[in-house]
């Protein structure tokens, strides 16, 4: 078993992107700064630029046969066995290889990432040998993860766990061994796959963001370039290895220039006020911006940092830290008053609706304060509160036809949670516990059932040794048999799927309503992504119902098309409970082990049906066969106004899909966590 | 033998252009990296699939390789094919039929990147890697039957196989390569839920079927599909000399394909439209071309003409386009013709007719 080739699009070949290279190459000159995360939209090299650096770096000297790429020049830091070779007075011969990149798949189990015990040996040989993983072979290496947002959360605990510290620790499964694992770490993600953890983004010590190129002229010479690669690989990689080899010698002049370059206390200062001003968390960012400095330096052939140099490193070292409030950046939302009520209810009818005088078509102006608003600080959101109080006063803006709402400022709600349950399921996620039938997750015991290929070695042997007197061994240290073989029982959290039900028809375009949904859709959808639940959106309106948002990670995409999202029309209440009852079951097909959970944000005033029945008749009849699912579960959030003259017709859709009901305000509340328990 | 007569002829399916054509240029070109066919039920999907690699040329393998290696290509083949060739040993040679590898939806990931053979390892203490789907599909077809209905982590496995050409094993003791290049089809309902536009965007080409609206050609599907099965022996006969000439219309166009020539004013119009179009990254821009050139192999031309490129956005760009709330596909459609409708002034416009792209039947 082994590598099988392939061949790599040289890095000097890459057309623009000059700051993913910049970064790339700095890592290349000084592995100290600690990574890069390549952010950016799909199609862009990504992975063409890591995988070509790899070829590009100069070649390290190691031990020769040593799984962990120890370095013979350092007898303090080698690996056991190397060091029993040393002791035993044999000679360590030295070999120059490759600096390895260590492509970590996205379905990589633990094992495979920190190693195992060898069974194979343990087998043949009664004797227990750890088998290296992956973090060991990336040793002094390069550790590619593609799409790391998407990489199990608890393998990513492990990544960072030996990233900081340097040294991968084994306690499993009857082995017990520690080995060095010092490696950049390269990770690549499109943000509108799924967000990252605050704390897995700080470990990468550059962060740059990525875009399509738009110059025609380029984009022309991407394609041509590809296009020769694709027809001769061979031959295109020939006619760059004179420019592939100035790259490497620049590397190597930088690396030599590296521990002479000085940086002046000024400097060091400005740095200071740099990772200040941008509102950093701990020194992480500090430090990693005077290494990216001085390197930046180097690879220039100088040995002073200058100004400059700095300014270049913040803005890869500060561009993924800088804080803000909320992870999707929110809009002001214009004034939206929401307790008044001098103007009667005009959403009755859509017809009568229609002979309203459009009086502001324009949004609501954004506040005043906009500029010093920066989401910072909570403080500054309870100001922008006390703003919108005031702006109570001025009368409110009717509903034209079809308008785009700005997104309101989010809250924080309340945790919803599902207890712990014992049902196997699959999916990746934080906010329940759950048993897992995939393999990931983290081995709590054994079974005897067998159905997973998912061998527990030591409880296999366990099972087995009490009958190996008797039994006869083939030339094995171990004989085992088919009864013995144990299974893995592992757990994980797991998300849950949350599809938002919105009601985007002209009521809700009613003195800024949608401006306070679409806040409170944020809220949830915040809350979402801490719990990596998986969120989808469907939205009703005129005569027809959307899936606006099929179920994904990504917040940042559903912050996207809610901001797009427009409002007009009819309410067609009924069609767009059909729709989430289709997308809700197809989830349930691909995906049995979580249930859907339908949020459906609605004053309840369905008025077109699709079919013969009167609108809320038919309303009521897709509720109840909603209702008949047991596993789709159900919450109506009421955007209702207070007033005088209430409908209440949320609260009967609640009842008719036996759902969980609150008013809009009630999320900010407590009582949001009440009311999902008692929906489990 | 008789196997191969009972697959409906390629050439014998009724309308549903746009699909054959997907099709068609992913047979001629795999680097096209495969094709999305959205769609209802019953729209020949599946009988196009199985069709196609019945008209396929045969293939030359290595006898008893489970990858199915070129003994004639040094570089695309695995670890053994090749220690056994630097061994000096000589490779035995078969030809066979390109092989179509169904992928049903409830497959786990250990039957698609292949897993290790427990018992055996437990029991005699050595690993055995089982290869699983991927390596069976290695230089045939890898037919995915409702793809949004998989698992993403599976899918997300089965298009980086795509994309690299290579499987890549990290599970469980075993870590392993081998090559995993196949064309991939991929079916999907789009009412049954979408796609993420990551995975969307892994798909070279997308073609959008539906039933066929024109009564009399409905009734042509009934008679063609009747008259296969009351007799599929005869029915492929007569079908014969058709897909014969669709057979050699491929084949022409494999050899002709590295030798089309790309100007570069077509390609500052595919990079217009890519950019008019708003599409994330660069690979539309590269599917564009891929397809233009192969469209232009195809119909037997060395250069690539305007009208080819034309003939290859609907496929490439629809599925990448990034769409707004409440805006459906035609609209897009439209969008799409503006922008490669009106050539800038310096191209001269005039290949043939815009948008009539010469079907044969």
């Amino acid at each position: 078993m082994g590598k099988y080739r392939r061949f790599t699009f040289p890095f000097s070949a890459i057309t623009g992107q000059e700051k993913m290279k910049k970064a790339l190459l700095l890592n290349a000159v000084n592995p100290r700064i600690g990574g890069v995360l390549v952010r950016g939209e799909k199609g862009t090299a990504k992975s063409t630029a890591v995988r070509a650096l790899a070829r590009l770096l100069p070649e390290i000297e190691v031990v020769a046969g040593c799984p962990y790429n120890c370095d013979p020049g350092d007898a303090g830091l080698i690996c056991q066995s190397c060091r029993d070779r040393l002791g035993d007075a044999q000679r360590i011969e030295k070999v120059l290889r490759r600096v390895q990149v260590v492509d970590l798949p996205v379905s990589a189990t633990e094992d495979r990432v920190v190693g195992s015990l060898d069974f194979e040996h343990a087998v043949r040989y009664g004797r227990a040998r750890f088998e290296p993983g992956l973090l060991a072979r990336a040793n002094r290496g390069i550790i590619y993860v593609d799409e790391v947002n998407l990489l199990d959360d608890h393998i990513v605990d492990v990544l960072l766990d030996v990233a900081a510290t340097g040294v991968n620790v084994v306690e499993r499964e009857s082995v017990s061994y520690s080995h060095r694992a010092e490696f950049i770490l390269v990770g690549t993600m499109n943000p509108e796959e799924g967000g990252l953890r605050p704390q897995l983004i700080d470990r990468f010590g550059l962060c740059v963001q990525v875009e399509g190129v738009t110059d025609p002229a380029r984009r022309v010479e991407i394609v041509r370039r590809r296009d020769e690669f694709d027809a001769d690989p061979l031959g295109f990689i020939a006619r760059w290895r004179e420019k592939e080899r100035q790259l490497r010698e620049k590397i190597t002049a930088a690396r030599c220039l590296l521990p002479t370059v000085t940086i002046s206390p000024d400097l060091l200062e400005l740095i200071a006020e740099l990772s200040m001003e941008a509102l950093v968390a701990g020194h992480r960012a500090d430090i990693v911006m005077a290494a990216a400095s001085s390197t930046i330096a180097a690879w220039h052939g100088r040995n002073r940092v200058t100004e400059g140099d700095v300014y270049e490193a913040a803005d890869l070292v500060l561009f993924h830290r800088v804080r803000e409030a909320p992870p999707p950046s929110p809009e002001q939302p214009g004034a939206s008053p929401e307790e008044q009520e001098d103007s009667p209810e005009q959403e009755e009818e859509d017809d009568s609706r229609e002979q309203e005088p459009p009086e502001q078509p324009e949004e609501a102006p954004p506040l005043p304060d906009q500029e010093s608003l920066e989401p910072e600080d909570q403080k500054q959101q309870e100001d922008q509160e006390r703003d919108r109080e005031k702006e109570q006063n001025t009368p409110p803006p009717a509903a034209p036809e079809e308008r785009v709402f700005a997104v309101g400022q989010p809250f924080q709600t309340k945790r919803i949670s599902y207890d712990r349950d014992r049902m196997l399921r699959k999916g990746s996620g934080r906010r329940s516990r759950t048993r897992t039938a995939s393999k990931a997750g983290r081995y709590v015991r054994s079974t005897m059932q067998r159905k997973n290929n998912d061998l527990a070695f030591d409880a296999t042997v366990r099972a087995a040794a009490p009958y190996q007197p008797r039994r006869r061994r083939g030339g094995t240290a171990i004989a085992i048999e088919t009864g013995d073989i144990r299974e893995k029982v592992r757990e994980k959290r797991i998300g849950n799927f949350l599809l938002f039900v919105v009601d985007a028809s002209g009521s809700m375009g009613a003195r800024q309503r949608m401006v306070e949904t679409k806040g409170a859709i944020l809220s949830l959808l915040l809350d979402a992504y801490q719990k990596r639940d998986r969120i989808g959106m469907v939205a009703f309106r005129g005569s027809a119902a959307e899936m606006i948002l099929p179920p994904t990670g990504s917040v940042e995409m559903a912050h996207k098309l809610l901001e797009e999202l427009p409002t007009g029309g009819k309410t067609p209440l009924s069609a767009g409970l059909i729709k989430a009852y289709e997308v809700a079951r197809t989830h349930l097909y691909k995906d049995s082990d979580i249930s859907p959970l339908l949020i459906i944000i609605s004053d309840g005033k369905g008025n077109v049906s699709a079919g013969a029945d009167k609108p809320l008749a038919e309303a009521r009849r897709v509720a109840e066969i909603i209702r008949a699912e047991e596993r789709i579960k159900t919450l109506v959030v009421d955007v209702e106004n207070n007033g005088f003259l209430t409908f209440g017709l949320a609260g009967e859709l609640a009842a008719a899909l036996g759902a969980g009901y609150y008013k809009i305000d009630d999320l900010k509340a407590d009582t949001l966590v009440r009311a999902v328990r008692e929906v489990e | 033998m008789n196997e191969i007569n009972r697959i409906y002829p390629f050439a014998a399916i009724v309308g549903q252009e746009e699909m054959k054509r997907g099709l068609m240029l992913n047979a001629v070109n795999p680097k096209l990296s495969g094709v999305l066919i959205r769609g209802e039920k019953g729209t020949a999907k599946s009988t196009a699939v199985r069709g196609l690699a019945a008209l396929l040329p045969e293939i030359e393998v290595v006898d008893g390789c489970v990858y199915g290696c070129d003994p004639g290509d040094v570089t695309t083949m695995c670890l053994e094919c090749r220690d056994r060739l630097e061994a000096g040993e000589g490779l035995p040679r078969m030809r066979r039929k390109m092989r179509v590898v169904d992928l049903p939806v409830s497959a786990t990931e250990d039957r698609v990147v292949g897993t290790l053979d427990i018992e055996q390892a437990i029991k005699k203490g050595e690993k055995h890697f089982e290869p699983g789907v991927l390596a069976q599909a290695n230089r045939g077809i890898l037919y995915v039957d409702e793809v949004n209905l998989l698992d993403d982590h599976i899918v997300d496995v089965l298009l980086d196989s795509a994309a690299m050409g290579v499987n890549t094993v990290e599970r469980e003791g075993v870590s392993f390569t081998h090559p995993a290049n196949f064309i991939l089809v991929g079916t999907m309902n789009p009412e049954e839920g979408e796609l993420r536009p990551q995975l969307l965007d892994r798909f070279g080409l997308c073609v959008n079927i539906t039933g066929i609206p024109d009564p009399a050609l409905r009734v042509e599907v009934i008679r063609r599909r009747a008259a296969f099965e009351v007799d599929p022996d005869e029915f492929a006969r007569q079908w014969e000399a058709e897909e014969d000439d669709l057979r050699r219309r491929i084949v022409a166009a494999k050899a002709l394909l590295p030798k089309v020539r790309v100007s570069d004013d077509i390609l500052f119009l595919i990079a217009k439209v890519a950019i008019e179009m708003g599409v994330d990254g660069h690979r539309a821009d590269l599917v564009m071309m891929k397809a233009a050139k192969t469209t232009a192999a195809l119909k037997g031309r060395g250069e690539v003409t305007e009208d080819d490129v034309r003939g290859s956005v609907d496929l490439a760009l629809l599925h990448r386009m990034r769409r707004k709330p409440f805006q459906d596909l035609s609209m897009d459609r439209e969008k799409l013709r503006g922008a490669i409708g009106e050539p800038q002034s310096g191209h001269a416009r005039g290949h043939g007719q815009p948008h009539s792209h010469s079907h044969h039947r």
